[in-house]
């Protein structure tokens, strides 16, 4: 018997009490739950989930840290819920559906359980797509370059991006206009 | 000697200032250390220096939403104050006024942006500071435009000399003849790419030249202010007192002579005229918190509001004498209403200078005096433009539109990206008799007071500028080896620049202008304007500068007149 088509009976011999996201956990082998560090206000969680793996595929941890590990996520979920107006929150999600079906469409499985070089194919495909396609005057900002600003933003402004992974100084002092870069070493984050 | 009467001597003063921006803070000291008892009346909040500065030490990440405003927020409350595209953020939205409380009309498209607070916009200016010149007193005489100044440069040379050692004005001499050197500390530095541009320009073009910004920023320390940190956050409020404010600078000193009295939330609406004396004596004044009336009385009256609300409190001061309007023979108070044009320039890239950068954050760019119709007019309009800008290398923000996400895009962001520079030329505005404003009884504002009408438009010898103004942009960018130029012209509405003049112009005749060369009102002495509305042309030149030297000139002059006993 199909593994799909087992629960799904053996769900109906429970009564149908199995609650949609348990059926959804043993259809993918009882992974655990990824782990959120916010409290998501705009999405829900298994959006919360994609859009923080596709920020930390936008800007992965290398030797310095990744969008998650600077609250990328966060910043993102808070930005949708409180700065992006009703008619952008409704076009970003609507990209958001598009490319969750898309993943579920090429893999099966959402984007979150997907192994990292699979997040990066699709995410590079899309990202693709949208930078090539030459677009009509006043149609939107596709929803993949929609995550590319919110990520880049949010992770340059943020404590960590900025004085860990870029150079930031409170109070500079002084203005020095043309020094060697190497005594810079990074690029300023202001 | 004033009389104790029906308790008038605790509202009767020897001066009495309205507003605290630029002019009514050099006019407050001024007047306050000659040792006259001066009332200074400002219709906003107050603004202690530092203290309510509520954002001037946030972190970039500690500002809700980056620092920008939802879009909702915006369209309701700021329609106007958002058109500048940097005034309306999280870290400095709460300096403007709403629009909502405070509606004027707009008969054609103009931006008027503002705030209501002591200070004033002396605490968000651009601090940009050019002295006027020769030229620049006699173009309207030598044009056959509008009026003459009743002032030359001469005038005014020691009080610019007093007001910059003062205020602390940053910049390099060039010994030019159209924009004469200030008192200066030590300058800002150039960027590599700047410096660049400077010694192309020295070489290919002979009437031009490029030098650092003038700007009101102390380069070293100057008594209880501190010299500029180059966070380049000034718009919030600078916690050393680093550029010049009312609230940093001339406020403390006016309160330090022990004679000013300072009364926040006090708009004043009207100026009381006294027929038997024919002279001011004093102004009423709405409590902008508690809605009640007052009336305040002095021998002088000092009218700094801004050029459009100093005009409106005239225009708001009918009489038997003056029914159109307080000192308003001449028909041209509210009249000739000016900004500059600008937002037209050009942009480019340059190659070079890969392994150079820079360290600090600079609160200033690069100037190019003007060159055009100084030594004959040959082109097709008259007067001209300078340019501002600066060059820096791109920053982080390119990444949307670099090709790659992942580890290749982060790694393409820890460097800083290409060498690039704008230029934007700023144009003077030739003074307009049907460019005005006038009082709307019809719309009222939040404290139910008149609003204003606008109706003032750019004419044929500003827009025949621009084409220059973007052309020789991009032609010595080009000439300096720049690639990728790009010339722009977006003009927005007039009021953008935040430099409106010219609505009781100085001039030589009481039938063709509202104020004196002592800018003293024509026909009642005893009332001064010094703030944007005196200005009778507007050069090309960023006007604050101006306004301090001649607020200084004419509270010195009105000292001297009351210590002589005529006014």
């Amino acid at each position: 018997m199909e593994r799909r088509e087992a629960i799904r009976k053996s769900a109906l011999a429970l009564g149908g009490i199995l609650a949609a996201p348990t059926i959804l956990g043993i259809l993918n082998g009882c992974q655990a739950d990824p782990e959120l560090t916010f409290d998501p206000k705009f999405f829900s969680e298994e959006e919360a989930w994609l859009i923080a793996d596709l920020a930390e595929v936008i800007l992965p941890q290398t030797d310095t840290p990744g969008a998650k590990a600077v609250g990328v996520p966060g910043y993102i979920d808070n930005m949708l819920a409180g700065y992006y107006s009703e008619k952008d929150q409704a076009r970003f999600r609507e990209g958001m559906e598009g490319f969750k079906n898309a993943v579920a469409e090429t893999y099966d499985k959402p984007f979150y359980r997907l192994e990292p070089e699979a997040q990066l194919e699709i995410t590079e495909k899309f990202h693709n797509e949208a930078v090539n396609a030459i677009r009509e005057p006043g149609e939107g900002t596709p929803f993949i370059l929609m995550m590319k600003e919110l990520t880049i933003t949010g992770f340059y402004t943020s404590e960590i991006g900025a004085t860990e992974v870029l150079t930031y100084v409170t109070v500079p002092g002084a203005y020095l206009g043309c020094i060697p870069y190497d005594e810079v070493g990074k690029a300023w984050a202001f | 000697m004033n009389l104790n009467l029906n308790g008038k001597e605790e509202v009767t003063y020897d001066a009495i200032v309205v507003g605290t921006g630029i002019s009514g803070g050099w006019s407050a000291k001024e007047l306050s250390e000659k040792g006259l008892k001066t009332l200074v009346l400002e219709r906003g909040r107050d603004v202690k220096h530092v203290i309510d500065y509520p954002t001037a030490m946030d972190e970039p990440w500690e500002l809700p939403f980056n620092d920008r405003i939802p879009e909702a927020e915006l369209e309701k409350f700021y329609p106007v104050q958002k058109r500048t595209g940097y005034t309306i953020r999280q870290s400095v939205k709460h300096w403007w006024v709403n629009d909502q409380d405070h509606p004027y009309t707009e008969e054609k498209r103009f931006d008027w942006i503002r705030g209501y607070h002591v200070g004033g916009r002396s605490l968000l200016w651009g601090r940009q500071s050019y002295r006027l010149s020769p030229m620049d007193f006699e173009a309207n005489a030598k044009d056959g435009i509008a009026v003459d100044w009743p002032i030359r440069y001469e005038d005014l040379v020691p009080w610019y000399d007093y007001v910059e050692t003062f205020a602390g004005i940053s910049g390099k001499a060039e010994g030019l003849e159209q924009l004469p050197d200030s008192k200066f500390l030590p300058a800002m530095e150039l960027n590599c790419v700047e410096e660049h541009l400077q010694g192309q320009i020295k070489k290919h073009f002979n009437d031009r030249i490029l030098t650092i910004g003038r700007v009101a920023h102390l380069t070293e320390p100057k008594g209880a202010r501190g010299q500029c940190m180059h966070r380049n956050l000034c718009m919030r409020g600078c916690p050393y007192g680093a550029y010049f404010s009312s609230n940093a600078s001339t406020l403390p000193a006016a309160e330090k002579s022990g004679n000013m009295s300072l009364r926040p939330n006090s708009i004043v609406y009207e100026v009381i005229y006294d027929d038997v004396t024919k002279r001011a004596k004093g102004v009423r004044v709405k409590d902008a918190v508690d809605g009640t009336f007052h009336e305040y009385f002095a021998k002088i009256i000092f009218l700094n509001a801004s050029a459009l609300n100093t005009a409106y409190i005239m225009l708001n001061s009918k009489s038997d004498r003056f029914p159109n309007g307080l000192g308003n023979d001449s028909g041209e108070l509210g009249h000739n209403l000016m900004d500059h044009h600008f937002r037209v320039g050009a942009s480019g890239a340059y190659d070079g200078f890969q392994d150079r950068y820079y360290s600090g954050r600079r609160p200033n760019g690069i100037y190019i005096p003007r060159y055009r119709n100084i030594q004959k007019n040959d082109r097709d309009y008259i007067r001209g433009f300078g340019y501002q800008g600066s060059a820096s290398r791109e920053s982080w923000t390119r990444g949307v539109r670099e090709l790659s996400i992942g580890k290749p895009l982060k790694d393409e962001l820890m460097n800083p990206g290409e060498w690039r520079m704008g230029m934007t030329g700023f144009g003077e505005c030739l003074p307009y008799h049907e460019n005005r404003i006038w009082i709307n009884e019809d719309k009222r504002d939040v404290h139910g007071m008149p609003t204003l009408s606008i109706d003032c438009e750019f004419k044929e010898n500003e827009m025949k500028m621009r084409p220059d103004m973007a052309n020789d942009a991009a032609e010595m960018m080009e000439a300096a080896g720049f690639k990728n130029i790009r010339t722009y012209d977006d003009i927005g509405g007039p009021g953008l620049g935040i430099h409106e003049m010219g609505t009781a112009r100085m001039g030589r005749d009481s039938k063709t202008s509202v104020l004196n060369k002592w800018n003293q009102v024509h026909s009642v002495p005893n009332v001064f304007v010094t703030d944007g509305a005196c200005m009778t042309s507007a050069g090309c030149q960023n006007p604050s500068l101006t306004y301090m030297a001649l607020s200084a000139r004419a509270a010195n002059f009105a000292v001297d007149q009351l210590k002589k006993r005529n006014l």
